[in-house]
């Protein structure tokens, strides 16, 4: 089986592990932390362990001033508790120097909770850094200069809620977006003053769950927009800009990822959990998927171009904190599993995937194509719904929409009609009765027909089932389960064109949503297994970086550990050469 | 210490400040109408009666059922089901918004009923809600039992919504409103590994008792809770096929779902080194919305439901302290759209974001602790 869970043990931390591509090492002297760590803390109230690490173009004179000769250009930057240090990050040849930051700031009051270097304005000798605090202010400072420090939302009349994550907009020198705890998302530019009252805002566009406002003011002043998501008060977990740095990724604590284009503010698809919040998002390198993970342990891919959940990983055995893609390892084509015969083929493409969580595991994932991409099986459209003759080329694998085509409202609207007339009743009244109907109805609707096919892997058979469960070849179930969802989806796109638009709070319906393309049925979508399972801290994990020859991963107690990538040589002998040489340093 | 908290000392003064202070957090214009929240005063340790008191108030549909009953049955002899009535009576028809009462028929019943619970000691508040629930259950079934007895002719109004009018066919086996709200099926299916033959087997339950992993989620427990079990050695399965004991694997799958789930935490572990119970204080997290990965599909069954079924929480019974027989319960409830903590006669509003405090601990170090013990989620279907 692919997963090497680590059950029982109990301090069994890993450090460690093995891919197809080699192993991957802890480096124990590349170990970021506070100077002077006592020990093993319980992690309380610092939950929000990020990392932000930036490298600074060469200087004219070679190395970086600031960076005492130690030859390194890549600065980190990490919170913890109420404190926020920079250090110079000497990767993995060196050994981390703790004893002395580039900066540390302690704070009062409020704990740093994010924040993000400017690569645009950035030079030899400086770099903008923004930081979010838990109490919602903002400042900017220059760790490496030291001369500059601005507050913004510096008396808290825009937002008061903690900060969740704060970013500059990609190729700007000047503006950046903070998100906050209550729902609201700000765009500052930092130029610009925050005044001395509170923003009087006025709507400037509105959309399907969403509304977005400027400020009312003879001046401009900061925010410059405001952007209200979700469900009221619904806290905003984390956003991430698509690779081009034209879209806008948001997860939040009501379940949805939302997909905006940033300029022109359009909402173009959108996600829902299977349960509980979205806690992070992160792109494929090409823009093609975005992966979300949350409450429901699971995480979750999101294709751009088809605007569907194309696959869950279950592997996680508590809340998923941060997804990250490995851009580094995309070249391995060949899938770790067989795939079925004929289907394999050169142009299976492989995206690696990372996710490490509250339950102190890293997950690395293949996303391999015959998984992402749905299988030629036009066939199996054809019976499902009578509205057949409208179905689109869509259904056709490969093909994607256009950018704008797709609207928001993806609502399967005779999902929408049966659970709506059960939830209209009063309550207690016959729950067991109302809820089997709908069921049943709307199994009927979406896999109904394909359900035959998969020949007793669903339901019917259940001897089968459980035979399959208990020797694990659940993997190749849902992949066949698969082909499913396609047609599933067609059906309730379509009803949606034709009866028009729906009631807004309707589309936002969980339990409407459930069975649509943002929120498959957990057997309508293929179930990934992860390919590395591995509990590699003590405590809770909260950062996921990774880089051409390490990955960088943070937890609750302030560490922040450096894993160095697989000897790209020989494996044997280079890989004792490595370890000698980190000895060396000491 | 834990035990002056629980005598309630100096609760007056506390009182007086706290209860104007919720009405002022809560706000005039957002206190829900029709909504009262009374802490209910501790009789010496029976903040483990208050507590799941507390949560099974804030489980809307139980609710109803009792002031339903209530309202049914003006003139019946006392039982603990009738207490339990008049105390949901007492606090939903209170005039003011916020106070507290004393549950003092409702204790004074209880320690007659079951002598585990006549005395002042600390129980298990898992113990005492599942109690409840099965007594109460068998009072209802008693009292249908009695009814029919004396007049075939009356139309069965007990049963009321649920039977449409028609007079059910054999009474017992058809559910009360208790099993109607919490009662689930489990699925052990079973098979052989001589013969190969599955055989599956149905029961009842009220909750879910789960095991607790260091650092896991709610799900993740659940999800262990059916992992398949192999049956050897001294635990060999009586194959029907083979008429014999055979090795076989085991698997439990949730085939009904309750309309609310009651998930109890076993965060009281025997250790034989200690020769009694302890506290795990694992951290385990639980989100406030839930949907099960270890249902099974029963397409065309009459006993089929949505296995998409979408939980809310809407109320944990906190244990806080070292060990089962020491400590303090303490409840915290959803009601219409924010949070309530309970504590004995004190009842305080609290941010959704401080539901992580009670998720547990990480490290082993810190013997006490504050931890969600039994967690109350219902369907989302019911709560329109």
């Amino acid at each position: 089986m692919a997963v090497q869970s680590d059950s029982g043990g109990k301090d069994d931390v890993k450090t460690q592990f093995v891919t197809r591509e080699g192993t991957y090492r802890l480096m124990t002297l590349s170990e970021y932390s506070r100077p002077n760590r006592v020990g093993y803390t319980s992690g309380s109230g610092s939950t929000h362990v990020r990392v932000s690490l930036v490298s600074l173009p060469p200087g004219p004179a070679g190395g970086a001033p600031g960076s005492d000769g130690q030859g390194s250009d890549d600065r980190i930057c990490f919170n913890h508790g109420k404190e926020l240090y920079v250090y110079v990050y000497r990767g993995v040849k060196k050994a981390a120097d703790l004893t002395k930051p580039v900066d540390k700031k302690m704070y009062k009051g409020t704990n740093p909770t994010c924040h993000d270097f400017n690569t645009v304005t950035i030079t030899p000798e400086s770099v903008s850094l923004i930081i979010g605090f838990s109490t919602g202010q903002i400042q900017l400072i220059d760790p490496i200069k030291k001369e500059l420090s601005k507050l913004y939302n510096e008396e808290r009349l825009i937002d008061k809620t903690r900060v969740t994550c704060i970013k500059w907009v990609p190729g700007s020198s000047n503006l950046f977006l903070s998100a906050h705890a209550s729902g609201q998302l700000y765009v500052y530019n930092e130029e610009l003053g925050c005044g001395a009252t509170v923003p009087h805002y006025q709507l400037f566009k509105q959309g399907d769950g969403y509304s977005i406002h400027t400020c009312r003011t003879k001046s401009t002043r900061n925010p410059l927009y405001r952007w209200v998501i979700g469900a009221e008060g619904s806290c905003i977990n984390e956003f991430a800009f698509s690779p081009c740095g034209a879209n806008l990724a948001v997860v939040s604590q009501d379940g949805f990822l939302r997909v905006f284009h940033y300029d022109t503010m359009e909402l173009i698809g959108r996600a829902r959990s299977y349960f509980g919040g979205f806690l992070c998002v992160c792109w494929a390198p090409d823009g093609r998927y975005v992966v979300v993970g949350g409450e429901d342990d699971l995480v979750t891919v999101w294709s751009f171009g088809e605007r569907r959940v194309v696959a869950r990983g279950q592997g996680h055995r508590s809340w998923v904190s941060v997804v990250a893609f490995d851009p580094y390892v995309v070249s391995f084509a060949e899938p770790e599993h067989e795939v079925e015969e004929d289907k394999k083929s050169e142009s299976v493409q492989c995206y690696r995937l990372g996710s490490v969580s509250q339950d102190t595991q890293l997950c690395l994932w293949d996303l391999t194509e015959d998984v992402l991409r749905p299988p030629v099986r036009a066939r199996a459209s054809a019976h499902l719904s009578p509205n057949s003759q409208n179905f689109s080329p869509n259904g056709i694998p490969g093909a994607k929409l256009p950018v704008k085509c797709t609207k928001t409202n993806k609502i399967g609207h005779k999902h929408a009609e049966l659970s709506g007339n059960a939830s209209g009743e009063p309550s207690g009244a016959k729950p067991v009765a109302k809820t089997k109907s709908n069921n049943v109805s709307t199994l009927n609707i979406s896999v109904g027909k394909a359900k035959e096919e998969t020949s007793g892997s669903l339901g019917v058979n259940f001897t089968q089932r459980l035979a399959g469960f208990s020797f694990g070849e659940r993997r190749s179930d849902h992949r066949r389960n698969f082909s499913l969802t396609k047609p599933a989806e067609k059906s309730t796109t379509n009803t949606v064109a034709l009866r028009g638009k729906s009631v807004t709070s309707d589309s936002f319906d969980p339990l409407k949503l459930i069975g649509t393309p943002s929120c498959p049925r957990f057997d309508e979508c293929p179930v990934l297994e992860p390919l590395v399972c591995k509990k590699i801290a003590h405590e809770r994990l909260t950062a996921l970086l990774f880089r051409a020859e390490y990955l960088i991963t943070a937890c609750a107690d302030g560490c922040v550990n450096t894993w160095a990538r697989p000897a790209k040589a020989q494996n044997g002998d280079s890989r004792s050469r490595r370890s000698d040489r980190i000895d060396l340093v000491d | 210490m834990s035990i002056c908290q629980d005598l309630g000392l100096n609760f007056q003064q506390r009182m007086g400040a706290n209860i104007s202070q919720l009405e002022r957090d809560i706000g005039s214009e957002q206190f829900p109408p029709n909504e009262h929240y009374f802490g209910l005063v501790n009789f010496g340790n029976t903040c483990y009666s208050n507590s799941v008191l507390q949560a099974l108030y804030f489980c809307r549909p139980f609710r109803e059922k009792v002031l339903e009953y209530k309202a049914k049955n003006k003139r019946t002899k006392e039982t603990l089901l009738t207490c339990l009535a008049d105390l949901f009576y007492s606090i939903a028809t209170q005039k003011k918004k916020v106070g507290s009462i004393a549950p003092k028929k409702f204790i004074a019943r209880l320690r007659k009923e079951k002598e585990e619970f006549d005395n002042y000691m600390q129980q298990d508040a898992h113990e005492f809600l599942n109690f409840l629930i099965n007594h109460i259950n068998e009072i209802i079934l008693a009292e249908r039992n009695q009814s029919t007895l004396k007049l075939q002719k009356t139309d069965g109004t007990k049963e009321g919504v649920t039977c449409n009018g028609t007079l059910p066919q054999s009474q017992n086996s058809d559910p009360t409103w208790v099993h109607e709200i919490f009662q689930g099926t489990l699925t052990s299916e079973t098979r052989c590994l001589n013969c190969e033959t599955v055989s599956s087997k149905d029961e009842h339950f009220f909750d879910l008792q789960v095991d607790v992993d260091q650092n896991t989620s709610i799900t993740h427990c659940l999800k262990c809770f059916s992992d398949t079990e192999t049956l050897c050695n001294d635990n060999k399965f009586k194959c029907d096929n083979c008429s014999s004991y055979q090795e076989a694997q085991k698997r439990m799958r949730v085939k009904k779902l309750p309309l609310i789930l009651a998930l109890h935490l076993k965060r009281f572990k025997y250790m034989e080194q200690y020769n009694r119970h302890i506290k795990v204080s694992h951290r385990v997290v639980f989100p406030l919305e839930l949907r099960l990965f270890n249902t099974i599909d029963v397409p065309q069954s009459d006993d089929a439901v949505n296995p998409d079924r979408l939980y809310d929480l809407v109320a944990v019974v906190v244990h806080c302290g070292s060990g089962p027989n020491r400590g303090h319960y303490i409840s915290i409830v959803k009601s219409h759209g924010f949070w309530l903590l309970f504590d004995d006669d004190m009842v305080d509003k609290i941010d959704a974001s401080a539901i992580e405090d009670f998720y547990g601990l990480t490290s082993d170090i810190q013997k006490s602790s504050e931890t969600g013990y039994i967690l109350f989620y219902q369907s989302r279907d019911a709560s329109c």
